[in-house]
């Protein structure tokens, strides 16, 4: 007889399916990193050596990359968790005229590109922007927005919405009778808040925190459009790889290495640690909003119509810079021209019609591959499937910029050759965005009652044919909104692409990088509305026409 | 499924539209977009089926992806970098003579025929009228030596920028290593060249030191307070070459481009449009534009080849004298 576990991993599909889904993580998540961790530690003559982190550890220059980088990640998790707090305090409880605004809020800041949201605020508050020419026109000289000041701002005004989602979260799972209780035996509202509320929330204003600081620590975007005097960590990784292609990678995977241990404390004290203390609900009754009046009501609208505003600004400033007339890198701002529109879409089409293709190679292979990966984990539990699921929750420790590197540096020669072809784009698409899709895909499948499939089993249907004909459909709204996230996700990244690109295969978000970094913001603006145009339209489709709720699963 | 089916459709469709383009030749790029599109276009004019991928970086940056894939070679054409650089990676280059070259002088090609220059960079004082404040706008090097200066123009670290280090070298050869700390105690340095005419244009500086194609984009552009000053005491010049790279896989594409791009309507259309002076000797720059004719300047001659031979030494007088301020 052969052994059970032989049976159970050979077993048509599912079984085989587990091997084919765990080998190829091994060859495109697994294996890329340790060849980074590896040629870290390795020496020129192929004999092993710490130097590269002991170069890291003790010149300055690196040290002070990654002291900003962390500090920049502190400062702008403190100002999203200052911004992100009350602001959902007070879409909870309160109602106020205009308060259904604050649902496009998650759609503006999650979906628009950091490279758009960092290039839109340069056209308003950049050294030539419009609020800055305003401003000094009559006299005022701003101070400029390259540096600190212009990378906390954008970051908190694009990251706060994590910590707005998970606090309004909390918040709509907490028993108002608790409260109730506390005020009846004499607390203060005040103090009810501090002492009852704020300890049962915390958890949950902790994780998203945490999430935050991962995002900043790996923000390539906005660290080197608006940081090109702050040495940070993911910029300097990057310079390093253009410069060194070729020669020791020593240091590049040194600095790589340290970004993913960065990362990897904080992801594993957030599992630890955190997700213990969170506070299970279960008479969870939300007390209704109150209905506010007078200056309150003034100062909340207010309060929530500029945050929006602000955080739509991007969205508009893109189309203005795009409609704007452009000579050179000269922008003319007030003179209305299509110019820059019709030179991005005809004479310099490739990178649109480049980012269309990849995303959408990205999203069908990655969708697929989540659905299929959560269902094996989920309802096809096997030996190894513990191991896929660690195996699928490993990018989320890697940065787009390592990503790529790594990428390029295991691909580059052997056996599989990818560095240089468009199949690596897609591949790095697809990585990045797996843990969310799996996490995703694995919500809806663990609420999907197993006796379904069980009672289609045992009429007599194939699993393979059960899985497509009562599985699937059941999952349709949340494959469908994994797979718009997937496109929305792969068309607008490019830490990963700046990395990985060559001749033939640039994406709008490189077009964009790129242009800005030569002063063009007239066509970097015409790509930046063209690639905006793309994300929103599948987005409002599955909103408005497909009633998806893109957001409800976290 | 339907979509699915549907969105395979539509990928196929791209993929083969993008393969129909049989010609392609990969070019390694310093230039600007607009630079490169021309070119692409000016290629296009005279073989239509060509099709031009570009990948742009720094040219050191470039220099070292084409040595790393020396092997392999990824791009087929180089365009274009400081020849003082290029002479340092001659063996990166496929020779080859353009029937072109004649109409170039013999200062601007390189060794064996590995590169050739298409264009000649200009050093300038750009000044942002608006930001002078009362301040007299600077005539030549000397002014920027002066105390009033301190912090108000600025320059590229030269260890960053192949045309930044010709305007470092050229300070010290025609003022000595006191001039160079002169004007390093003044400056304020970035660490890129597109750094020095973003923030003057910008009106973050009254003045920078950079090269006339960058800086007079802006008066082309029509940003009036932006003016072009080439200095009384001798200005420098840089020319910037392209080449072939060795082994390339589009050879017979990577040399008509070669061809067009030392072409009089390329390099006319390239000054025209994109304010890059000609190599060729037979193009006029005044009367196609209102850029100055070469010979109504005033020059201080360089050897670019010495210049980089002494690089070392040159980056390190100018970080002492940056440590010494």
């Amino acid at each position: 007889m052969k052994p059970r576990i032989f049976n159970q991993l050979f077993f048509w599909p599912w079984g085989i399916l587990s091997v084919l889904c765990l080998a190829v993580l091994a060859v495109f998540v697994v294996y890329p990193i340790g060849v980074i961790t590896l040629s870290s530690l390795r020496t020129p003559d192929g004999g092993f050596s710490l130097s590269g982190f002991v170069t890291v550890l003790t010149d300055s220059k690196y040290l002070q990359a990654i002291f900003n980088t962390l500090l920049l990640s502190a400062l702008v998790t403190t100002c999203t968790v200052l911004l992100g707090v009350p602001f959902a305090y007070i879409v909870a409880r309160f109602d106020f005229p205009f308060k259904n605004w604050v649902a496009i809020l998650p759609i503006a800041t999650i979906i628009i590109p950091e490279v758009i949201v960092g290039q839109s605020w340069l056209l308003l508050l950049g050294n030539n922007g419009i609020l800055t020419n305003a401003l000094r026109s009559i006299g005022i000289d701003s101070p400029s927005f390259y540096g600190w000041g212009g990378l906390i701002f954008s970051m908190t005004l694009i990251y706060y919405t994590y910590i707005y989602l998970g606090m309004l979260a909390a918040l709509r799972g907490f028993d108002g009778q608790l409260e109730e209780a506390s005020m009846s035996l004499g607390a203060t509202p005040l103090m009810t808040q501090f002492k009852v509320m704020l300890p049962t929330v915390a958890p949950a204003i902790l994780v998203n925190a945490l999430v935050v600081f991962t995002l900043v620590v790996g923000n390539f975007a906005l660290s080197s459009m608006l940081g090109a005097q702050i040495p940070l960590l993911s910029v300097m990784t990057y310079s390093m790889f253009i410069s060194e292609m070729g020669s020791s990678p020593v240091l590049q995977s040194s600095l790589s290495v340290v970004s993913i241990a960065m990362v990897a404390v904080v992801l594993f004290v957030q599992k630890k640690w955190v997700e213990s203390k969170m506070v299970q609900m279960t008479q969870g009754r939300a007390p209704a909003p109150k209905r506010v009046r007078s200056w309150q009501s003034i100062m909340f609208t207010i309060f929530v119509v500029m945050v929006v505003a602000m955080s739509l600004m991007p969205l508009i400033a893109v189309f203005i810079g795009a409609l704007t007339e452009a000579r050179g890198p000269v922008m003319h701002w007030g003179q209305w021209s299509t110019r820059s529109l019709e030179r991005a879409l005809s004479f310099a089409p490739e990178p649109i019609i480049n980012s269309i293709i990849f995303a959408a190679c990205a999203t069908c292979i990655g969708t697929v591959f989540a659905v299929l990966v959560s269902y094996l984990v989920v309802k096809k539990k096997s030996p190894i499937s513990g191991w896929l699921d660690y195996a699928v929750v490993m990018p989320l420790t890697i940065s787009g910029t390592v990503l790529g590197i790594g990428l390029v540096q295991t691909f580059n020669s052997g056996y599989l050759v990818l560095t240089g072809t468009a199949f690596i784009m897609v591949l790095c698409y697809v990585v990045r965005r797996l843990p969310f899709g799996v996490r995703n895909a694995s919500s809806v499948l663990y609420n999907i009652p197993s006796s379904i499939e069980e009672a289609s089993i045992s009429l007599g249907v194939t699993p393979f044919k059960t899985f497509i004909k009562i599985i699937l459909p059941v999952m349709k709204s949340s494959i469908f909104s994994a797979a718009i996230l997937m496109w929305v996700t792969s068309i607008s990244e490019l830490s990963a692409s700046i990395v990985v690109y060559t001749g033939g295969l640039e994406t709008m978000p490189v077009a964009i990088f790129r242009q800005v970094d030569t002063g063009r913001l007239g066509l970097a603006s015409a790509y930046g509305s063209v690639l905006v145009t793309l994300i929103l339209v599948p987005v409002v489709f599955a909103v408005k026409f497909l009633k998806i709720n893109l957001f409800s699963v976290k | 499924m339907k979509f699915a089916k549907k969105w395979s459709a539509v990928v196929a469709i791209a993929l083969a539209s993008m393969t129909a383009y049989a010609q392609n030749v990969v070019l390694y790029s310093s230039n600007n977009p607009e630079a490169i599109a021309n070119a692409a276009a000016l290629l296009k004019k005279k073989n239509p089926k060509a099709s031009v991928q570009n990948v742009t970086g720094g040219t050191g940056t470039l220099m070292k992806r084409i040595q790393a894939e020396s092997a392999n070679p990824g791009g087929d054409i180089f365009w274009s970098g400081g020849v003082g650089t290029l002479a340092a990676f001659t063996p990166l280059m496929e020779p080859y003579i353009s029937p072109e070259a004649k109409a170039i002088g013999a200062q601007f090609q390189g060794p064996k025929n590995s590169f050739i220059a298409t264009n000649v960079h200009v050093m300038v004082l750009m000044v942002n009228d608006k930001q002078l404040k009362g301040l007299a706008a600077p005539k030549t090097w000397s002014d920027l030596m002066k105390p009033e200066w301190k912090g108000k123009f600025v320059i590229t670290d030269p260890a960053r920028s192949g045309t930044a280090f010709i305007q470092v070298y050229g300070l010290l050869k025609q003022f000595g290593r006191e001039g160079l700390e002169k004007v390093a105690r003044n400056a304020v340095v970035v660490q890129s060249s597109g750094a020095v005419f973003k923030s003057v244009a910008a009106g973050e500086y009254p003045a920078g030191i950079t090269i006339e194609s960058s800086a007079y984009e802006f008066v082309a552009g029509g940003q009036k307070e932006i003016k072009l000053i080439y200095p009384t005491e001798g200005t420098y010049l840089g020319a910037e070459g392209m080449f072939i790279v060795k082994g390339a896989k589009n050879m017979p594409l990577a040399k008509e481009f070669y061809d067009v791009l030392l072409s009089k309507q390329a390099q006319e259309t390239l000054l025209i449009e994109n304010f890059r002076r000609p190599t060729r000797s037979d193009i006029a720059v005044s009367k196609l534009t209102s850029l100055p004719d070469l010979n109504s300047l005033k020059l201080f001659p360089l050897n670019l080849q010495v210049a980089t031979e002494e690089y070392e030494q040159v980056i390190a007088l100018w970080n002492l004298a940056i440590a010494k301020r």
